[in-house]
C-alpha cells in the first residue's frame, strides 16, 4: 500500500523531471552552432541552405524551436537522425534494445560475481580470497573499459577467434525474428538453440568487459559492508543459537550487508551505460553508445538530444527501482517525499 | 563437589593479537557453576568478564582472538563431560541455544533488523527441534521427505518453498502452523502479550524491554542447563531493568537452569547471585557467596569497587573512586595487577602473580595479603601488610 503510493507519486514527478532535462539539454545542444549542417551537403547554395533552415524551423526563434521539438516529441516525432538515415525514433528503439541486453548482461554478471567475491572477501578478511578481490576491485576501477576491452580481443577475437564482433551472424540473424531487439531473448521466443548460443558468443566478451569497471565498485562496497555486518552482534547472537556458519553468514550478515551494496549497484548501471560508448565502439555493437559517438562526430543534434532523453529517463527508473528495492529489504526505511 | 557442577571452567585463558603484541584478555580463570546456581561474573569494562563469557559459547572471534590454555567443561546430562574448547564444530553447534545460551547487552542489536522476530526465533527450533516440529505437525521424523525436513529446518530456498506450497498444500500449511505454534508458544512464556502479532513485527518496532523480552524468549526455546546474561539490563530503562530481571529469575525458578550473570551492577547481584567472582585485568581476584563478599570484601579492588557505589549517606563529593586506571593488557608485567592502585602494595606484590588463596570455605582471594612469605620464598619486610579477616566475614 505505502509502496504503491510511494511509487504513483515519483512517476507523477518523472514527466516534470524529463520536462527540467529536455530544457537543458536542448540549450545545451544549441550552444554548439546550427544543426543544419548534417542536412546540407557542401555544393549547396546559400539560398538552399535557408531554405533548408526554413523547412527545420531553424529561422524561428530559440524558444519556438524548443516548443516545435517537444511538440514533435508528444507526436512521436524526434526528428531525423542524419547518421542512421531515418528517423530518430524508428532507430532509437533498436539501439536501445542492444545497449539495454548488453546492460543487463553486464549487470548480471558484475551483480553475481560482485555480490559473491565482496562476501567471500568480507568473512575471509585479510586471508588469500581477500586479496585476490582487493586487487581484482583495484584492476577493475582503474582500467580504462576500452584498454581492457583491446587486452580482451587480441586473444580472444584476434589469435583464438572464439568470441566475434558485432551482435550476430548475418544468417543466423535473418533466420528468425526479432520482436524485442534483444537478441538472446528473440532466440529463446523463437525456440533456437543455434540463434541463442551465436547470440550468446557475441554478447559474452563485450558484456564482461562492460562489468568489470561496475564489479569491482560493488566488489568493494559488498566487502568493506560484510565486514561491518560480521562484526555485529545479531551476527555472534546467531552463532549462539547454534547455527551454521553457511546460514549465519548467508541469512544474517550478507542479508544486511546487500543494503548499502543496493546503493551502489544502482548507481553503477550509471557506469555501465557510461561504458557502454566505448565497449560499443571496440566491439562493434550497435547500440546507443556506438550511435550517439558517430552523432556527435557528425554534429546530428536530433540523434544526440534523444540519447540525452532516453538516458536520463533510465537513470531515473533505475533509481526508483533502487529505492523500491531498499524499502523491500531494509524494513526500517519509510518511504516518503 | 564432585559431579554436581553443570560447567567447569579451569585456568581459561584467551589473548588477542594485536600490532602492538598479544592482549592478555583473560588469564588463568577457574570457576564452577552448579547446576540451578546464579553466579554473578563482576568488573569494571574491559576486565574480560565478557570475553569469558563468550569463550563458554566459543564464541570469541579466531583470530584475533586465541585460546592460549584452559578447558570449559560442560557437563551434559546423560552424555557426559563435553570440553567445549576442544569440541569439533558440530558438538559446538550442538551445544549453542540446546544447552547454553546467551543474551546480549543491548537486544536491539542482538536481533537481525531485517528478519522477522518469528523468524528469528524458528531458527533455534529449526535448528534444535527439526523432530519435534515434524511430530506436532503430524509427519513421522523418520519418513519425513527431504523437503519437509528442510522446512522444518527454515532451511528451504524461497522456489522450494512455493513449489511445495502449491503441491502440499495441506502438510505446507501443517508444517508452519507447527513452527508458529512453538514460536508463539516460547514468547508467551516469557510474558509477551499478543505472541502471534509481536512474530509478525520486525526488532525496530518493538520497545527495548520487548526485545529483551524476545531474546529471553530464543534463549530459553530449548530449555537449556545455562543461561549466560551478558549486562542485560545495561541498554534498557531503569523502570524495565528489573521486570527484566525478575522474568529470568522466575525463568530460572520454574525450570532450574543456572544462570551466568556478567555486570557492573553490583545491585544486581546482591539482589539476584548465589554467588559471586570479580574480576579484575583479566583475573579472578575474589570469589564467594555473594552475600559474604559484598559485606565484608577482602580483596582491595572488591573493597574499592564498593566503595565506589553512591549511597544515600555518601556527602556529596566524597565518592571513594579507585585512583588510577586499568593497566594495559598488552604483555603484562609478571606482578599484581593491582599493585599500582593498591594502598597496600608492597614489594612482593611487583614480583609475584598472586594466585586464588583459599581463606574461608567457599570464599578464595588473590591477594599476598593472605600469604605468608615462605610460600612465596621472599623476605617478610617486602610483603603487604597481613589482612585481618574480620569475624563477620567468619560468621
Amino acid at each position: 500500500m505505502q509502496i504503491r503510493d510511494y511509487l504513483l507519486r515519483r512517476l507523477a514527478l518523472l514527466p516534470v523531471i524529463m520536462l527540467g532535462v529536455s530544457v537543458i539539454v536542448f540549450t545545451l545542444t544549441r550552444f554548439t552552432g546550427s544543426p543544419v549542417g548534417i542536412y546540407a551537403s557542401p555544393n549547396m547554395s546559400p539560398d538552399e541552405i535557408a531554405a533548408l533552415e526554413a523547412r527545420y524551423l531553424l529561422d524561428q526563434p530559440i524558444p519556438f524551436q524548443y516548443a516545435a521539438w517537444i511538440g514533435g516529441l508528444f507526436r512521436g516525432d524526434l526528428g531525423w537522425s542524419g547518421v542512421s538515415v531515418a528517423p530518430v525514433t524508428e532507430v532509437i528503439g533498436l539501439k536501445f534494445a542492444a545497449t539495454l541486453e548488453l546492460a543487463i548482461a553486464a549487470g548480471l554478471i558484475a551483480v553475481f560475481v560482485g555480490v559473491a567475491l565482496g562476501t567471500l572477501a568480507g568473512v575471509r578478511r585479510n586471508k588469500a580470497p581477500d586479496h585476490v578481490a582487493r586487487l581484482f576491485s583495484i584492476l577493475g576501477a582503474s582500467t580504462p573499459t576500452f584498454w581492457f576491452g583491446l587486452l580482451l580481443l587480441v586473444p580472444f577475437y584476434l589469435w583464438l577467434d572464439w568470441f566475434p564482433l558485432g551482435r550476430s551472424t548475418p544468417d543466423i540473424f535473418s533466420s528468425i525474428i526479432h520482436p524485442t531487439g534483444m537478441y538472446t531473448l528473440d532466440a529463446i521466443i523463437a525456440l533456437s538453440p543455434v540463434a541463442f548460443f551465436d547470440a550468446l558468443r557475441h554478447l559474452v566478451l563485450p558484456a564482461v568487459v562492460l562489468a568489470f569497471g561496475a564489479m569491482a565498485i560493488i566488489v568493494r562496497m559488498m566487502r568493506s559492508s560484510m565486514v561491518e555486518a560480521m562484526s555485529e552482534e545479531y551476527v555472534d547472537a546467531a552463532r549462539a543459537k547454534g547455527l551454521p556458519n553457511k546460514i549465519v553468514i548467508r541469512r544474517h550478515a550478507r542479508r544486511n550487508a546487500l543494503l548499502p551494496t543496493t546503493t551502489v549497484i544502482g548507481l553503477s548501471f550509471g557506469f555501465l551505460l557510461q561504458g557502454a560508448v566505448a565497449v560499443e565502439l571496440i566491439f562493434r555493437w550497435p547500440g546507443l553508445g556506438q550511435w550517439v559517438t558517430s552523432a556527435v562526430l557528425a554534429g546530428d543534434q536530433a540523434t544526440i538530444m534523444a540519447y540525452v532523453l532516453i538516458t536520463a529517463l533510465i537513470f531515473m527508473t533505475v533509481n526508483l527501482a533502487v529505492d523500491i528495492a531498499y524499502a523491500y529489504l531494509d524494513r526500517r526505511v519509510v518511504l516518503g517525499g | 563437589m564432585s559431579q554436581d557442577w553443570l560447567l567447569k571452567v579451569d585456568n581459561l585463558s584467551v589473548r588477542f593479537q594485536s600490532r602492538g603484541g598479544d592482549a592478555h584478555a583473560v588469564e588463568g580463570v577457574s570457576f564452577e557453576i552448579q547446576r540451578g546456581e546464579t553466579l554473578a561474573l563482576v568488573g569494571e569494562t574491559g576486565c574480560g568478564k565478557s570475553v569469558t563469557a563468550r569463550s563458554i559459547l566459543r564464541l570469541v572471534p579466531e583470530p584475533p582472538g586465541k585460546y592460549v590454555a584452559g578447558s570449559i567443561k560442560l557437563n551434559v546430562e546423560g552424555k557426559g563431560v563435553v570440553d567445549i574448547l576442544s569440541a569439533s564444530t558440530k558438538e559446538v553447534m550442538a551445544i549453542r541455544g540446546e544447552r547454553i545460551s546467551m543474551i546480549f547487552q543491548d537486544p536491539g542489536k542482538a536481533l537481525n533488523p531485517s528478519l522477522t522476530i518469528g523468524s528469528q526465533l524458528a531458527e533455534v527450533f529449526g535448528q534444535h527441534r527439526v523432530e519435534m516440529i515434524l511430530e506436532s505437525a503430524g509427519i513421522e521424523p523418520a519418513r519425513a521427505s527431504r523437503a519437509e525436513k528442510r522446512i522444518a529446518k527454515q532451511r528451504a530456498s524461497f522456489v522450494q518453498l512455493r513449489f511445495f506450497q502449491l503441491t502440499r498444500r495441506s502438510k505446507a500449511a501443517a508444517l508452519q502452523k507447527s513452527i508458529d505454534d512453538a514460536v508463539a508458544r516460547s514468547l508467551a512464556d516469557t510474558g509477551i502479550p499478543n505472541p502471534r502479532k509481536i512474530m509478525k513485527s520486525y526488532p525496530h518496532e518493538l520497545s527495548g524491554g520487548m526485545k529483551q523480552r524476545v531474546m529471553i524468549a530464543q534463549a530459553l526455546a530449548c530449555d537449556p542447563d545455562l543461561l549466560i546474561a551478558d549486562e542485560p539490563t545495561t541498554a534498557l530503562d531503569v523502570t524495565i531493568q528489573a521486570r527484566i530481571l525478575e522474568l529470568i529469575q522466575d525463568m530460572q525458578k520454574r525450570r532450574g537452569m543456572a544462570v551466568l550473570y556478567i555486570t557492573h551492577d553490583l545491585s544486581i547481584v546482591r539482589e539476584f547471585a548465589d554467588r559471586i567472582a570479580v574480576m579484575y585485568a583479566g583475573h579472578i581476584v575474589e570469589t564467594g557467596p555473594a552475600q559474604e563478599v559484598l559485606a565484608n570484601p577482602q580483596h582491595p579492588y572488591t573493597n574499592g569497587l564498593l566503595g565506589a557505589i553512591p549511597h544515600r549517606r555518601t556527602p556529596r563529593g566524597q565518592l571513594a573512586a579507585i585512583p588510577g586506571s586499568v593497566p594495559q593488557l598488552i604483555d603484562p608485567p609478571e606482578q599484581c595487577h593491582f599493585a599500582s592502585r593498591c594502598q597496600w602494595a608492597a614489594e612482593a606484590c611487583l614480583g609475584h602473580v598472586p594466585q586464588l588463596h583459599t581463606i574461608q570455605p567457599n570464599r578464595k582471594v588473590a591477594c599476598f595479603r593472605f600469604e605468608e612469605a615462605e610460600s612465596l620464598s621472599v623476605a617478610k619486610t617486602d610483603m603487604p601488610i597481613p589482612a585481618e579477616i574480620s569475624g563477620e566475614a567468619r560468621r
